[in-house]
């Protein structure tokens, strides 16, 4: 397909410009070992790195199939499935009628049947009418068998806010996904994550939601394909993508990028801030939570989600659980508001922005225990 | 850049074709979504159509008396690759903007 973003002329003409000389210093540093078996590190958007996961999957695995509304003919509403039926066939990649309760329904057949569907929700707040299926059907069948129908579904759902999308486009469903026994749920923040992380969820008997931050669906990054983690962590651990020692923000998805330009700035104030990219949401990475929070002593965690029964408040209790003792003040939520996901015109009052995140950063720092 | 073909659409149940009446954008013209492309005329009633997306307008498809079936390409767009098919609004990258300092006496203990 001549308009596939898979092309790559953007992330050919881009590393020019900022990454070739990082890219390179890499290269060398690491060691040939590596270089020898896996293909050499690429700028491209997060767009084009799950483009190319599915891609892989598709080729790697016969069983894997992916569908939904505008994933075949169209590509997808964000060229995520861009070229991927022309190159693998309308028997592997296909378009299904707006009804999300069949593109779930139908996955629950086909995963008895032995497939690996790997279906798209187009919008977080279509998933609505597939609650149904996916909580009474995919996240118990393995359990309700006794192992005989494992459910090997990856449903992709573009998630979160940040595009200036009408209702239902922007909407933040982790808590609820991640409150069903029987689902794991996991969400990417940069390029390399998305590559990475879909390709293991595409290979889980598990059911995984995998919620892609559409806000960062355009930001380009190095993605390192022969290399999930240079420092060697957990497939479905956190990640610290910034180290501090005065007090860590625990995001993920969208949020982890502003919660590191909030981390650059109060570097400024003379705060080292810990970023905690906590990448898996269900289940959640406790260790890693407590390794980071017993050394900074602080935490502060941030999602788009409304505020009451949100996914942040799990991870406080988390954190007071095994930091209890050690713990200077309280853990702090900076979150969205209770109230319907707002129209694009108010969107950047609704998501934590720096400077609200600042103010939950100063609540921690000057609190006086009683 | 990408082009997306927009095809004649379902006028109405059952209508399997329309003539071109006038065109009201012209290749290499930009076009806003929503922006009138075209009077028709089906078996029913004249219509104007409003172009399903924004971009670039590359070609199109039948001068006025021209019959056109339900299906056959009408229009064609040239669109940035990235933002093809997609619904909402690139975010801009902007520098981060602050108000709030932080302050803190920090007793390392």
């Amino acid at each position: 397909m001549s308009n596939s973003i898979l092309e790559g002329v953007d992330a050919e003409g881009d590393s020019t410009a900022d990454s070739t000389a990082d890219s390179t210093a890499d290269s060398t540093v690491k060691g040939t070992a590596k270089n020898a078996e896996s293909p050499a590190t690429t700028v491209m958007s997060m767009q084009q790195a799950l483009n190319r996961a599915l891609d892989e999957v598709l080729a790697e695995n016969p069983k894997a199939v992916i569908f939904g509304e505008d994933c075949g003919r169209l590509g997808g509403v964000f060229r995520i499935t861009d070229g991927l039926q022309a190159k693998h066939g309308t028997q592997r990649v296909f378009d299904t009628p707006l009804a999300e309760s069949g593109i779930l329904g139908m996955s629950v057949g086909l995963a008895m049947a032995g497939f690996h569907p790997i279906p798209e929700v187009q919008f977080d707040g279509f998933a609505y009418p597939a609650i149904n299926q996916i909580v009474c059907q995919i996240a118990r069948m393995n359990y309700r068998s006794r192992g005989t129908m494992p459910m090997p579904i990856t449903l992709r759902v573009p998630s979160f806010g940040g595009i200036r999308a009408p209702e239902h486009h922007g909407e933040s469903l982790e808590a609820l996904f991640a409150h069903v026994p029987g689902l794991k749920v996991v969400s990417p923040s940069n390029p390399h994550e998305a590559y990475h992380l879909l390709k293991y969820a595409a290979t889980r008997p598990d059911p995984v939601i995998f919620m892609e931050p559409k806000s960062r669906y355009w930001q380009k990054g190095e993605v390192d394909p022969g290399n999930a983690d240079p420092s060697g962590g957990a497939p479905e651990g956190a990640k610290v993508m910034r180290e501090g020692r005065h007090l860590t923000l625990v995001a993920w998805g969208a949020m982890v990028a502003r919660c590191l330009q909030v981390a650059e700035l109060a570097a400024e104030d003379g705060i080292e801030i810990e970023v905690l990219d906590l990448r898996w949401l269900k289940p959640i990475d406790t260790a890693a939570l407590a390794a980071s929070v017993r050394k900074t002593r602080r935490a502060v965690v941030v999602h788009e989600a409304p505020l009451t029964s949100g996914l942040g408040a799990e991870v406080a209790q988390l954190i007071t659980q095994s930091c209890f003792d050690t713990l200077k003040a309280p853990v702090e939520r900076v979150t969205g508001f209770d109230v319907p996901y707002p129209s694009g015109d108010l969107e950047d009052e609704y998501i934590p922005n720096i400077d609200r995140i600042l103010f939950g950063i100063q609540r921690v720092l000057e609190y006086k225990r009683g | 850049m990408a082009e997306i073909s927009f095809p004649l659409p379902d006028l109405g149940e059952g209508l399997i074709e329309a003539t071109v009446l006038e065109w009201l954008v012209s290749p290499g013209e930009q076009v806003e979504r929503n922006q009138p492309l075209v009077e028709v005329e089906t078996t029913k009633s004249a219509v104007e159509l409003p172009s399903p997306q924004a971009g670039k307008v590359v070609r199109i498809y039948g001068g006025p008396g021209d019959k056109i079936n339900v299906g056959e390409p009408l229009i064609e767009f040239e669109v940035p690759d990235n933002t093809a098919g997609i619904v909402g609004t690139v975010p801009k990258e902007e520098a981060p903007k602050r108000r709030v300092r932080l302050s803190a006496v920090l007793d390392e203990d």
